[in-house]
């Protein structure tokens, strides 16, 4: 245990040094396709560390709940230093000289979880590599942290989120994002016609059709909560000229854009099944089992 | 119309069945009565949260007076549960007098909350996401208490305390993902770290240091049953302590009632 204490305190040296070196983790950085490579770099150290653990002490320790206990007590009061800090909003500068006030840019936050990540993608390989049933919920608890997090984490660069306004009877591709810049769309949208239901609910929504770069034309009513899905594109009824109402002359959406949500949901449903798992199976129910 | 002022027509009886029900199991056997008058207390009272949820037209879950009808429903209902599995005489008395101090604090101090829910939380998601978590507050709650008793040296509990804080985990699990997956369908993003889900993020992550670490030093108990402590007071503060936290003041869309 002592030996994964040393480590932990390790990387947050670490971090705290980097930190001071090139300031803050810059997560813009982290768009397709570098994350993409992160990715692989990260499979790709696991499989070596797991193939390897033959020939170091260390790489075979990195599999144990000793080196685990102190990585996950490691975030978990980062989380909490994270906790009683007023943080910034995400983009800003940290209001703090060290960098909590942003702590999911904080080096030694980062690398914390980064660590942990390894500790349990080495353990859910060592497990892959053996398969048994006795695994199962093992796995669907440690795959699916894994999966989540990491694809949340390294995906997150890529999730667009921007609005587009469309004149009536016009056709646009252009939408900006919350910093006001412009983006070129692979879709364009057609606004036939705006209007405002009132019965059986007040709802106001958008007769459009879209279209792809690749000639396909999909032709739908968008309502709020009720989004269209189109070439990974959800386009959301946003807003519109509301001195104008049902007359408004224009419509505004948002369209957002989420490439790697599956991964994150797959995680998600494989952590859930797991809890399920362990509900189902403890001692809380049922009869004593026999050992 | 039921509103808060009857709260007392039911909490009392209610209470008075399960203080009758603890007093029972505490002298050892009379099951069967202990069984019957505690299932009462919980008819008596769940039929205030429903008539309550019927007459706000909402189920009573916004504001922390409504959590507390849910937490003083749930507390003896979970001591049942532990009771008949591990026949503890105490647990009922236990969660009698925590179910008593909720009642109390809603009688004396009666946050009446009239508003509207906001629309984002008018949502199939609310009632499942806030019920689980109250249900596993409860159960880390008897956890914690078992812990106390067997630091004061009292009988060894640790096999009973470690189910139950992996059940209550399980529990929280599902709520924290629950969360996520509605905050993605009313906001866009499955995870913004909200003060709310900063401290629910640190909670769980202390509940998984101390399973493991029962896993990697099963020998050394009290630094564990010290830990569990410690992450009792991170759920209270994910809990209710958020709403004093100086750190999420005007920042989390979770703090109630205002």
């Amino acid at each position: 245990m002592t030996e994964g204490v040393l480590v932990s305190c390790g990387w947050v040296a670490v971090g705290v040094f980097l930190q001071w070196l090139v300031g803050p983790v810059c997560w813009e950085l982290m768009s397709w396709p570098v994350n993409a490579i992160v990715l692989a770099v990260l499979l790709l150290c696991i499989l070596l560390i797991y193939m390897l653990r033959g020939r170091f002490r260390l790489f075979r320790w990195m599999a144990t709940l000793q080196a685990a206990v102190p990585a996950i007590m490691a975030c978990a009061l980062l989380t909490i230093l994270m906790g009683v800090t007023r943080q910034v909003p995400s983009g800003h500068i940290p209001a703090d000289p060290f960098g909590i006030t942003d702590m999911l840019s904080f080096w030694p936050f980062v690398l914390s979880f980064f660590w942990l990540m390894v500790l349990v993608g080495l353990v859910c390989l060592t497990r892959l590599c053996r398969p048994t049933w006795r695994s199962v919920p093992f796995l669907l608890n440690h795959l699916g942290i894994f999966l989540a997090l990491v694809a949340g984490t390294l995906g997150h660069a890529d999730m667009k989120q921007l609005r587009m306004i469309v004149q009536e009877g016009k056709t646009e591709f252009r939408a900006i994002d919350a910093r006001h810049s412009m983006y070129e769309l692979p879709i364009a949208i057609e606004l036939h016609d705006f209007f405002i239901q009132e019965d059986p609910e007040l709802s106001y929504m958008s007769d459009v059709t879209v279209r792809t770069r690749s000639g396909i034309s999909v032709r739908d009513t968008i309502r709020v909560n009720k989004p269209l899905s189109v070439r990974g594109w959800k386009i959301y009824q946003y807003s519109y000229d509301e001195a104008m109402g049902g007359q408004s002359e224009y419509s505004v959406f948002e369209l957002v854009r989420d490439p790697w949500l599956p991964f994150v949901y797959a995680g998600i449903f494989m952590m859930l099944a797991g809890a399920v798992q362990t509900l189902s199976n403890s001692p809380l129910k049922g009869k004593k089992r026999g050992n | 119309m039921i509103n808060w002022d009857d709260l007392w027509l039911f909490a009392l009886p209610a209470w008075i069945c399960w203080l009758t029900a603890a007093l029972l199991s505490l002298r050892g056997g009379w099951r069967r009565s202990v069984y019957l008058l505690t299932i009462t207390g919980l008819l008596i009272f769940g039929a205030y949260i429903a008539l309550m949820w019927l007459s706000l037209q909402r189920p009573p879950l916004r504001t922390m007076g409504e959590t507390r009808l849910w937490y003083s429903f749930f507390l003896p209902l979970v001591g049942l549960i532990t009771y008949s599995r591990w026949h503890y005489r105490w647990i009922l008395s236990f969660s009698t007098l925590l179910s008593g101090v909720f009642i109390c604090i809603n009688l004396l101090k009666p946050e009446i909350h009239s508003k509207l829910m906001m629309p984002a939380l008018q949502s199939p998601w609310f009632a499942p996401h806030v019920i689980i978590y109250m249900f596993a507050y409860a159960l880390m709650g008897a956890a914690v208490l078992m812990a106390i008793w067997q630091l004061l040296g009292k009988q060894d509990q640790l096999p009973a305390i470690d189910n139950l804080t992996r059940v209550g985990l399980s529990f929280i699990t599902v709520g924290m993902l629950f969360g996520a997956l509605w905050a993605k369908e009313a906001w866009g993003t499955y995870w913004s770290w909200d003060p709310k889900e900063t401290w629910a993020a640190a909670t769980w992550l202390c509940y998984l240091v101390y399973l493991h670490l029962r896993r990697a030093r099963p020998a050394d108990v009290s630094p564990a049953l010290l830990w569990l402590i410690f992450c009792f007071l991170c759920l209270q503060i994910c809990w209710w302590g958020i709403n004093y936290l100086p750190s999420a003041q005007g920042t989390s869309i979770h703090t109630y009632g205002s």
